[in-house]
């Protein structure tokens, strides 16, 4: 049918959201991720990326919700009510903002794609930090089905979660 | 005192030199969901649902900063010390 064909293509399923890559580089399961806080989903389900590059782009349209002023941590609500954290590195709240700049403030609009942070990575690691960064549905309860595609190389803006109502 | 007729009003001002980042935020939602009572957080005039991850982040508490939360409904009571021992503990 001419309705099952549309929802193939991805056109008209209205019954998943699919969460972009903020950050280039390789996915993995939260799981994998040496911090009990994300390993066993405390804020959310979701996904890892292990950084090559230090920039973390809009990974939906949205608005700013959170960003700490140690700026290792920024959370966006996308247009259709996902909250997502995006946590750069472990514990790198003690960095105190260091390493770290921010190009948006909290209550800014943005677009899939525009720039909201930057990190030194070679800065950050020098300090002896994981760079490991989840990627969280923060109101994961929300939905039937999070599901993270684990084990890719990603660039900016790649599928990286689909979401099911 | 007679459950859900009341409700459990606590003051705590943080002392935690980080404030409630996202770990501490992901810990007192694992604390407040255990209860059935409607829980909020409060600092200034910005008051948010204390069992969403972004609405305890959103208030953006820091060192010295007073919070306010309010647990209402059958656990209240429960739901206030577990809270309070959470607070004293982590931030």
């Amino acid at each position: 049918m001419a309705f099952k064909f549309m929802e193939k293509l991805g056109f008209g399923d209205k019954n998943k959201i699919e969460i972009l890559s903020p950050i280039e580089g390789v996915t993995c399961s939260l799981e994998e991720v040496n911090d009990p806080i994300f390993q066993q989903k405390i804020l959310g389900d979701g996904i890892a990326i292990k950084p090559e590059n230090g920039r973390v782009v809009a990974p939906v349209n949205g608005t700013i919700a959170v960003l700490f002023n140690t700026k290792h941590a920024i959370s966006i609500i996308s247009e259709d009510g996902v909250e997502l954290l995006i946590h750069v590195g472990l514990d790198t709240v003690n960095l105190k903002g260091e390493h770290y700049k921010a190009h948006v403030s909290v209550g800014d609009m943005v677009k899939a794609g525009d720039l909201l942070l930057e990190f030194d990575i070679e800065g950050i690691q020098s300090k002896g930090y994981d760079l490991i960064t989840p990627v969280i549905v923060c109101n994961t309860a929300k939905y039937s089905e999070v599901v993270p595609h684990i084990g890719n190389s990603v660039r900016a803006l790649d599928k990286l979660i689909t979401i099911k109502n | 005192m007679e459950g859900g007729k009341t409700m459990q009003e606590l003051k705590y001002v943080i002392v935690d030199e980080l404030g409630i980042h996202a770990r501490p935020a992901g810990l007192l939602v694992k604390t407040t969901g255990k209860f059935s009572s409607q829980i909020t957080i409060q600092k200034g005039n910005i008051k948010n649902d204390a069992k969403s991850i972004i609405g305890v982040m959103t208030i953006g508490a820091k060192k010295g900063d007073e919070i306010t939360l309010t647990c209402e409904g059958t656990d209240e009571l429960e739901a206030s010390e577990a809270i309070q021992a959470f607070l004293t503990e982590n931030l």
